[in-house]
């Protein structure tokens, strides 16, 4: 019944490498039929950041605004004052950093490896835990299941098998609540990440509506969401990172950096919620 | 939708179109367009952004509203039969339309993941059930039961208006109608009642639910023939008004503070943002449904029947839209296909402007085609039938 069900999923898909590639008349009539509009090019660079990284194209830092609505993370500002953090990250198939050269690319090793670069003396442990097309309610024992030692802070990213297979956003808004509140009762901080920034996801699955029930199940809660998919949209944009645009032969090297450059943002979006929970709020 | 059909509603001067309804449908249909983009600017701009409601709930209360004027009437001359056999007419054409957009949102899909080479995204999402199982997905479309992303309001509607036709006759009953359609939403909510889907859960839009908002719509459209208004009044009353506004501020502030803003939200305690957490589209949360009812009274009675800018140029667009209910909101969906694969490949200011003026001159263009060639046709058929009718 469950069609995407791991072993239906487990499948050789139609198209074999190389074979049946869209045909450039098809192609073409597209993009004559998209009004022509796309030879112009385009004079709009989304907002002016900082130009002092802006000038450097590779640079993969993110808008403030995009960072500032971390929530407090009071957990997570106790254990690093007393020196050991234990991280969890929960999540579906980009955890494990699919499509970068080892898995040590992936995000979550590059937001461990970014943690230590800024607090070296830290006692860090970063636990993953998720897998290719896990919904929220698979995830959910994986978050209940994390005891002895219960970690300080977990990452929740979630929502985009949930958009591509179109399943009610209500559902989702659920088991979001689920989690969150026992995290919350538990006294683990939650940060939640929406979907990867993607045209064609975006182009076929009802995404806005499944961004809008994570973030209003986490303001639900009080808990921060990091916003992956502004901030991907954002690299893509400026040029700077785009999966769907980069060549095959650059891909690996590019899925690495966008792995580089995400644990770093989560880096500082984590740090930023602890400092808000230490000082008196701005 | 159904005053579309033209024939049963416009009748012979009988009464006058409600041509705020016809208004508010076109805008509706067009901001349906508009959310069914992703990351459309203009989505900024729509009715879910100010109010807990959005234009799914504008169109079905008012295809609710047309349906019990039109098929209302045909009840009344013709009798149950003939006006449920005209339903069910209008349900085939549905039917036939969204397996067409079935079809196509299909192709789209497959273009999609070839043109963007997302073997990296298709792989880990597997987003085409028919590379999995085509016959199966085929089948279940036909059944109603799988309905991609974008494609849930037509099923949705079939239902409603499949309701519609077996309790006909009780619009002449409006508050037996509106009990019984109450007792099924209230049964659908608290039993947590659905039609299944292919993938399991619920449809998007669930139609035990949504029914109720359609037969208020039924109830609100219909009127007896020879009285001059429905069988249900709803009058101003400046109280009820102000209730109306406050509860829209209200819906207003929780959006704000949980959705637009939820950075200044973290200052409202939490079980105030957490009200939205339980407010349900698929099953048309009371707080949704309270929406768009207290904007209706207040647009209903902000704006009379009579209200001069309805007629005048700059209105006409939607005006045309709204009467052409049925052509335009599927050709909506059809050129939100377009605008998808556009913003697919370039989603820069010209081509966010490009897509938005491109698709609201062809949904007009479309509705102007289509009432056009419906009055020439009606004229068509009218003319040979008289002279030997009528002994001069």
């Amino acid at each position: 019944m469950r069609w995407w069900s791991p072993r239906v999923a487990i499948r050789s898909r139609g198209r074999p490498p190389g074979a049946a590639r869209p045909p450039a008349w098809g192609r073409r009539a597209f993009l004559a039929a998209a009004l022509a509009l796309a030879a112009a090019p385009a004079p709009f660079a989304p907002a002016p950041f900082a130009p002092a990284w802006a000038a450097a194209p590779t640079s993969c830092e993110a808008p403030p605004e995009l960072l500032d609505n971390a929530a407090p993370l009071p957990a997570t500002e106790r254990a690093l004052a007393e020196g050991a953090l234990r991280v969890l990250v929960v999540g579906s198939a980009s955890v494990l950093g699919p499509g970068s050269s080892t898995p040590a690319h992936a995000w979550p090793a590059r937001l461990e490896a970014s943690l230590h670069e800024s607090r070296p003396a830290l006692r860090l442990e970063v636990k993953v835990r998720g897998g290719r097309g896990l919904t929220a309610a698979d995830m959910l024992p994986l978050i209940e299941g994390a005891t002895s030692p219960p970690p300080h802070l977990v990452i929740w990213q979630v929502g985009t098998v949930e958009a591509a297979r179109g399943l009610e956003p209500d559902w989702l808004a659920g088991r979001l609540a689920t989690g969150l509140e026992g995290l919350k009762e538990r006294g683990i901080d939650a940060v939640l990440m929406d979907q990867q920034f993607s045209r064609f996801l975006r182009a076929n699955a009802d995404i806005n509506a499944y961004q809008d029930t994570i973030r209003i199940a986490a303001a639900g809660q009080g808990a921060a969401v990091f916003p992956r998919y502004e901030l991907m949209r954002h690299w893509a944009d400026t040029d700077r990172i785009d999966l769907e645009r980069a060549p095959r032969a650059g891909r690996a090297a590019m899925v690495d950096l966008l792995g580089d450059c995400l644990g770093g943002a989560i880096a500082a979006f984590v740090l930023r919620g602890a400092s808000l929970a230490a000082g008196p709020r701005p | 939708m159904e005053g579309s059909v033209g024939a049963p509603a416009a009748g012979e001067g009988r009464r006058p179109r409600d041509l705020r309804a016809d208004f508010f449908r076109g805008i509706a249909l067009w901001f349906i367009f508009i959310d069914h983009i992703p990351d459309n600017w203009l989505g900024h701009a729509t009715l879910r952004n100010v109010a807990l409601c959005d234009a799914t709930e504008a169109f079905v209360l008012l295809a609710g509203y047309a349906a019990g004027i039109a098929y209302g009437g045909v009840l009344d001359r013709e009798g149950w039969l003939f006006a449920a056999a005209q339903v069910v007419r209008r349900v085939g054409t549905l039917y036939v339309a969204h397996i067409v957009l079935f079809v196509m949102f299909t192709a789209q899909v497959g273009y999609s993941a070839a043109a963007m080479d997302a073997s990296i995204y298709i792989d880990e999402l597997h987003l085409d059930a028919f590379g999995d199982q085509p016959y199966r997905a085929l089948l279940e479309a036909l059944l109603l039961r799988f309905q991609p992303a974008f494609l849930n309001i037509l099923p949705l509607y079939i239902l409603l208006l499949l309701q519609f036709a077996l309790v006909l006759p009780l619009v002449r009953r409006p508050r037996l109608l509106l009990a019984l359609s109450l007792g099924l939403y209230a049964a659908t909510r608290l039993l947590e009642l659905e039609l299944p889907t292919w993938a399991g859960g619920g449809w998007f839009f669930n139609p035990g639910a949504w029914q109720l908002l359609f037969m208020v719509g039924v109830v609100l459209g219909y009127r007896p023939p020879g009285a001059a208004a429905g069988p249900l009044r709803v009058p101003w009353r400046r109280w009820a008004g102000a209730l109306c506004v406050a509860w829209l501020a209200l819906g207003f502030a929780l959006l704000f503070l949980a959705w637009h803003r939820p950075d200044l939200g973290q200052a409202a305690p939490l079980w105030f943002t957490g009200v939205l957490t339980e407010v349900d589209k698929t099953a048309l949360h009371p707080f949704r449904l309270v929406s768009i009812l207290a904007l209706t009274y207040l647009l209903a009675h902000a704006v009379p029947a009579s209200a001069a800018w309805l007629r005048h140029r700059a209105a006409w667009a939607f005006l045309a839209m709204g009467q052409q209910g049925l052509p335009v909101f599927c050709s909506g969906i059809l050129f939100s296909f377009v605008g998808r694969l556009a913003l697919e490949y370039n989603d820069r200011v010209i081509m966010q402007a490009a897509v938005n003026a491109a698709g609201l001159a062809s949904l007009v263009a479309v509705a102007w085609l289509s009432g056009w060639y419906k009055r020439k046709e009606r004229a068509r058929r009218s003319v040979p039938a008289l002279p030997p009718g009528r002994p001069a």
